[in-house]
């Protein structure tokens, strides 16, 4: 093994390491010392009930910020501006990734994009279908039928299976894509700086705002071609059919997602985003090989830049599909597995550190800081809920009569139980917060699903059971041992509009 | 820098500080601590942890009202001994010394607190000598021996009615069992034992009549229902016989004693008589043994239970067993 693959393996190892060295440490901690167990789970009761205060908090402004924003006519603001790059100098590239997503699924994208406030004509979808997906040809004919007069350029692209270098990642078809749109954008002479790209999940509904918004963000950045701007995903297309575990699970995503575009540090490209079409082609496009492309960018952004590149969050939301399917268990399943899929992101933490290493130019600090932001927020999300559900009432179950006559046996149960009004509390929050970001009821559906909207939030001690770290530590522990994840799309449901 | 970012920063090192600065006090409250704001000193503590059955009693600690109602906890007690007294309305208070060690909790968790007199109730209206409880019918037999009657009434004192009488000839009662069929009973004393039916047998020859079968030969030391209702397991001073509860019918022996036996149980639900009886060792000492005799339907079976020695016999009973 030579060194550079040695290095690559050990941080690969480093977080599930990690995460697993707490765990074990933990219940070893219970059997041999409860006490001292029964200390570091208080400890980290306290802890997480701040942090969970503190982010609700956090949560309520991101909120805030986005009910703000929700009627401003960015267009307008667009308009008014007199910078050297105007605005009806500005091109929009949207790439749709398409795996083997169907038309009941791109449609509607496609259908929500055309309705977005904003000179159309600017605007140059790329369609990018895979070659190996046999309806490919087929649905790309009917799309460009029904769309290719409705944006300035239409293109649909297909990308071949098995090049060198690639794995089947959507990265990969995203980079191929983006590779065909820089060839129609040196045939019409349009500059790279003028170009604004989006690489948007297939399923990807945008708000008609939401370019308006992304153009005046890029138009006012300092250095708008070092950032990415993210939009805000909120699961609702298909919210009011999806089942309740995956909705509540998606909703809770979506804020995780409002919540990380308050901490500007830690923010990091996800899912859908946007960014300059002349950073990405000197940047070398997208990861071809790594499933998390979607972060994976930022990164390489921020290493290509020397760590002088930020993310730059948009208060206005992109709609995707809660994934589900036809029953409970395997909604369960397909729940985990987009989990994992995304939990799986720690294969950043190796790209990062690596780069770190060879980059001269970013600061220590840097450098430091945001390897640890990485490993805690990775490590952190595959122990919490193992602390809080599995290893909290381990010391009074191993502890024996000695540690039950010991006065923190006796409030440990106590704090614990003040950790769960806590979440109580902050649930009521952010029930309230789900309730008003959902579209409006379809047709056909009751008024009392309001109602149960509200009452299956009681099921999120067990959704933090099923899904709480397990995706996590499943991802991770795969690293460690190398059985490297392949993309696989998760099953999205139907859409509704 | 974004306006939101100050708060932020603002909120996140708030948070820093409260985990930094409540921490020591959270474990401190775990681990029994309490912070003395005269000596600004931490100083260890126990605590008491009281549950009562039922709940809602008042906790007194030293005589002064420290919880209005159990379950609860006395938390941050120095260590000592206190005087714990617990009181619910209409329920004896309970009083006791609870000790207290620094770091521990003492736990008061099996008290009862009993009711006072109201819930003492009277079952009988008539004067009696003895009586039985049925669970399973929820009744209560009462034998009054002077009158030579038996009564019955339910648990709550209610249907109260006399359900039969002695026969003319029979005196001393020495003890009575109501059958498991709960429509007759028996009564014996030293050499008799009478049936008397609650209503009409069909079974028997002359229903609603008592029948009495006289023991003369030996002295009846103590009779059990078989499970069936109709047989008499008797033990005698010389030996275990079964007779049915019939006039006409002779006794089968099935164990003959070597000694009288004053005490043995009779398992109806197995039909079983547990009895002891004293045995010869081979050194010519006497010894005790307990026996299991099985009486179901199709067994009769005499089976040891015990081979070792329990107790050494009195030597009187040597005399009496022929040594």
């Amino acid at each position: 093994m030579n060194k550079a693959r040695l290095l690559k393996r050990v941080l690969e190892i480093i977080p599930g390491g990690l995460s697993w060295g707490i765990i074990i440490l933990l219940i070893l901690l219970a059997f041999l010392h409860p006490v001292a167990s029964a200390m570091v789970i208080i400890s980290f009761d306290f802890y997480w009930i701040i942090r969970t205060v503190y982010l609700t908090t956090l949560l309520i402004m991101a909120h805030q910020r986005l009910f703000q924003q929700k009627n401003e006519d960015w267009l307008a603001r667009c308009r008014s501006l007199s910078l050297s790059l105007g605005f009806s100098q500005l091109y929009q590239v949207v790439i749709f990734p398409v795996y083997n997503e169907g038309l009941e699924v791109l449609r509607p994208s496609l259908t929500a994009l055309s309705a977005s406030h904003y000179p159309m004509e600017k605007i140059i979808v790329v369609m990018a279908f895979e070659e190996r997906n046999i309806s490919a040809h087929d649905n790309a004919l009917i799309l460009e039928e029904e769309f290719r007069g409705k944006f300035g350029s239409y293109l649909s692209t297909f990308h071949p299976d098995d090049l060198p270098g690639e794995a089947r990642t959507k990265g990969a078809n995203a980079t191929w894509a983006a590779k065909a749109a820089r060839k129609f954008l040196d045939a019409r002479g349009i500059a790279y700086e003028q170009v604004v790209i989006s690489c948007f999940d297939a399923d990807t509904c945008v708000d008609q705002e939401y370019f308006g918004c992304l153009a005046y963000h890029f138009l006012t950045s300092d250095k708008r071609h070092r950032a990415s701007y993210q939009p805000m995903p909120v699961y609702n297309n298909n919210i009011w059919e999806a089942p309740f575990f995956a909705r509540l699970v998606e909703i809770s995503s979506s804020f995780c997602q409002m919540i990380e575009s308050m901490r500007l540090e830690k923010f990091v490209t996800f899912s859908s985003h946007s960014m300059s079409f002349k950073t990405l082609v000197e940047i070398d496009y997208w990861p071809t090989n790594m499933i998390s492309d979607d972060s994976v960018i930022y990164w390489k952004s921020y290493l290509y830049y020397n760590g002088d590149y930020r993310v730059i969050p948009l208060y206005v939301t992109v709609s995707l599909d809660v994934a589900y399917s036809n029953n409970i268990w395997r909604t369960m399943m397909v729940q985990y597995k987009q989990k994992r899929r995304w939990a799986w992101g720690v294969e950043n933490f190796p790209f990062v550190v690596d780069g770190f290493i060879k980059n001269k130019n970013i600061s220590l600090l840097n450098k430091i800081r945001r390897s640890f932001h990485l490993l805690e927020s990775h490590v952190t999300w595959a122990v919490w809920a193992v602390i809080l559900v599995v290893i909290g009432p381990l010391p009074l179950i191993f502890g024996g009569s000695f540690f039950s006559q010991m006065a923190i046996a006796y409030n440990l149960p106590k704090i614990t139980g003040l950790l769960f009004k806590f979440t109580l509390l902050t649930s009521l929050t952010w029930i309230f917060l789900s309730w008003t970001i959902l579209p409006l009821r379809p047709k056909g559906i009751s008024w009392f699903k309001h109602i149960s909207l509200i009452m299956e939030w009681v099921f999120v001690p067990f959704i933090i059971l099923v899904i709480g770290s397990a995706p996590a530590i499943d991802a991770q522990t795969r690293l460690m041992f190398a059985k490297y994840m392949e993309f696989n799309p998760t099953l999205k449901g139907n859409k509704v509009l | 820098m974004y306006p939101f970012q100050k708060i932020r920063g603002f909120l996140f090192y708030l948070s820093v500080l409260l985990f930094v600065a409540g921490l020591p006090f959270i474990l401190s409250y775990a681990l029994g601590y309490k912070f003395n704001t005269r000596t600004f000193k931490f100083v260890k503590t126990g605590l008491i942890f009281v549950r009562t059955q039922p709940a809602g009693a008042s906790i007194y600690l030293n005589g002064r009202l420290v919880a209005e109602k159990s379950p609860a906890s006395m938390p941050e007690l120095l260590p000592g001994s206190y005087k714990v007294t617990l009181e619910l309305t209409r329920h004896y208070p309970w009083k006791g010394q609870v000790e207290v060690e620094a770091g521990k909790v003492s736990r008061v968790e099996k008290v009862i607190l009993f009711p006072v007199r109201p819930n003492l109730q009277q079952l009988n209206q008539e004067k009696f000598s003895s009586f039985r409880i049925d669970n399973e019918k929820r009744v209560v037999y009462y034998l009054d021996q002077e009158k030579g009657v038996v009564y019955r009434s339910n648990l709550v004192a209610g249907n109260f009615e006399d359900i039969a009488s002695f026969p003319d000839r029979f005196s001393q009662v020495n003890g009575w069992e109501v059958a498991p069929d709960r429509r007759k009973l028996f009564i014996f004393n030293q050499h008799q034992i009478s049936v008397i039916f609650f209503d009409n047998q069909v079974e028997y020859e002359h229903p609603a009549s008592s029948v009495i079968l006289d023991y003369s030969q030996a002295r009846i030391v103590n009779v059990f229902w078989h499970s069936d209702s109709y047989h008499l397991v008797v033990l005698t001073d010389k030996n275990i016989q079964v007779i049915e509860s019939r006039l006409g019918t002779l006794p089968v022996n099935l164990v003959e004693l070597n000694k009288a036996s004053e005490v043995a149980f009779y398992d109806t639900r197995g039909d079983t008589l547990y009895f002891s009886d004293s045995q010869r060792s081979a050194d010519g000492s006497f010894y005790n043994n307990l026996y299991k005799l099985e009486l179901s339907a199709n067994l009769y079976l005499l089976e040891r239970l015990i081979t070792q020695p329990f107790g050494q016999v009195n030597p009187a009973h040597k005399e009496a067993a022929g040594e």
